[in-house]
């Protein structure tokens, strides 16, 4: 009987599912499943072993020779390589440092040890518009405008350890204040004075004055601000970020997190780094957004200039009256003032009511384009691979020209429309003295057709969405 | 239970080990650094399992 593992096979078609998927949907967070799940490869390799050990010994065909393990050299040597990929990668990805600071636990003991909780609280006076800092720390923080001029903590610490008494030196250690004056202020939590095994958390409430400009800096916890007339910047290592009410200018830096969330911004928005969701709405500012987000985004009513920089897709909208949703492999959006310019690797992508002029190019994905205002915007539109569907309103006057490499063309608009075919292509032509319109893709089926009454603008199923009042929920605690 | 048959099992039961232990660790329950003694524990058994199968005459 051939002895050859099943494994080897089943790792190369798991690989190769892995780079299709890759492939299919490119903004799937690939990376992160991996870094999170990658242990469970090495508990299938084992079962599989075993099973096959198992099998051998059970069909009685024999036991592979006593000495020699289960496993070959090689197979240690690949599963040796795997765990160093996983490990840095989960470091990387910034889940959490993989050594723990305090080195390796011989007596393994300390796992046993308790949260110990500390009352945490400070207030100092501020003028009318201070700048309020708080320093790198771990936890939750809260931070409400109000008609004030003090600055007021409320909260609590956190402790982990093993026994009470070295809580409560790690507690004097790392005292709580508030430093600065007037009208600048820092807030403090001294976490890093402790070294060791104690892990510390500190979850605040922070009332500051209304007029206040916030500068917060997190290692691992949410961050909530509302109510605030200043510029609120935000930098952490991983953060969960919801804004709400913001006076001035916003700027999040974070190199994870799983939503940013934004509501009712007056100044102007930047976005960068890595992380899951995006939310913005009712922003007054312009948007600039440069970093890799592998959830849903979607933007709803923006006022200013839109900039969107991802890892495979650009997007610039003039302005934004409706909305727009990015999920998996899909962009649907309505309601757009141009010139509007999209371009992506790999998506479908569904627009409606657009104005002035669209630019979109689709490496890999299906476009449909429903203008349902009149006068046309110019459209020039460019795919790889994937068909192209326009559906025009009757009464449109325009310039066309819509042309498929390779593909089928179908359209039944009528005059001044004609379509003719060429080999394995085909085009459809006609001008009545509108706008022009290029619509073109190498490899796909190309329509134009008529508006019918049943053709509704898209709208993007909406997830959740942000309601006016921020929802009034505990803060929760960090993990330790 | 013959010591074959335990080599043969060491290997793989070794490794369901290791992915559970970093799985645990991936979660955030208990740090890869508090268990990995239990590695060494399971070797033990095994070496003391092969031990008491080769005190039978093969």
């Amino acid at each position: 009987m051939n002895r050859t593992s099943i494994v080897a096979p089943l790792l190369l078609i798991g690989v190769g599912v892995l780079f299709l998927a890759r492939n299919l949907y490119p903004d799937l967070a690939l990376i992160d499943y991996f870094a999170r799940y990658w242990p469970v490869l090495l508990i299938l390799w084992g079962v599989l072993r075993l099973a096959e050990v198992l099998f051998w010994a059970a069909t009685d065909k024999g036991l592979p020779p006593s000495g020699i393990s289960g496993m070959s050299g090689g197979e240690w040597i690949l599963i040796f390589l795997l765990c160093m990929i996983g490990l840095s990668v989960h470091t990387i990805r910034g889940f959490e440092t993989w050594w723990p600071h305090s080195g390796i636990t011989m007596g393994g003991i300390d796992m046993f040890g308790e949260s110990f909780e500390y009352p945490l609280a400070g207030e100092k006076a501020a003028s009318k518009t201070p700048r309020v800092i708080i320093e790198s720390f771990r936890g939750n923080a809260r931070i409400t405008g109000s008609d004030t001029t003090t600055v007021k903590v409320t909260g609590h610490k956190s402790i982990r350890s093993l026994e009470q008494s070295g809580a409560d030196r790690a507690n004097q250690d790392s005292p709580f204040e508030i430093t600065g004056e007037g009208n600048e202020l820092t807030i403090r939590t001294n976490q890093d004075h402790i070294s060791g095994k104690q892990r510390i958390t500190d979850d605040m409430e922070i009332t500051v004055p209304k007029g206040a400009t916030i500068e917060a800096h997190g290692r691992l916890g949410d961050f909530d601000v509302s109510d605030v007339t200043g510029n609120v910047e935000i930098v952490s290592d991983n953060a969960g970020v919801r804004l709400q009410n913001i006076g001035g200018e916003v700027k999040v830096d974070l190199r994870k997190s799983d939503i940013i969330r934004a509501v009712g911004v007056k100044g102007p928005v930047d976005l960068k780094g890595h992380g899951a969701d995006v939310e913005l709405q009712d922003i007054d500012g312009q948007v600039t957004i440069a970093g890799t987000y592998s959830g849903v985004i979607q933007f709803r009513n923006i006022s200013k200039p839109l900039r969107f920089n991802g890892q495979q897709t650009d997007l610039n909208i003039e302005r934004l009256p409706g909305q727009v949703r990015m999920a998996l492999g899909d962009f649907t959006a309505t309601n757009l003032v141009g010139p509007v310019r999209l371009n992506t690797r790999s998506r479908d992508v569904h627009i409606s009511d657009f104005t002035n002029a669209l630019e979109v190019s689709v490496e890999r994905g299906d476009v449909e384009l429903r203008p349902g205002k009149l006068p046309l915007a110019r459209m020039d539109v460019h795919v790889n691979f994937g068909d192209v569907e326009l559906k025009l309103p009757s009464a449109a006057k325009f310039d066309l020209t819509a042309t498929t490499n390779r593909g089928e063309t179908y359209t039944d608009f009528g005059a001044p429309l004609r379509s003719d075919n060429t080999g394995k292509g085909g085009g459809i032509r006609g001008s009545d003295g509108g706008p022009v319109i290029t619509l073109q893709t190498e490899r796909g089926k190309m329509s134009v057709l008529k508006a019918t009454s049943d053709d509704k603008p898209f709208t993007p199923e909406v997830e959740a969405p942000p309601t006016a009042a921020t929802p009034v929920k505990p803060l929760q605690k960090v993990e330790q | 239970m013959t010591p074959g048959f335990l080599c043969a099992i060491r290997g793989p039961v070794m490794l369901i080990t290791l992915g559970v232990l970093l799985s645990i660790h991936n979660f955030g329950t208990v740090s890869f650094a508090r268990t990995w003694p239990v590695l060494l524990i399971v070797f033990g058994i095994f070496k003391l399992m092969e031990r008491s199968g080769t005190r039978m005459p093969q």
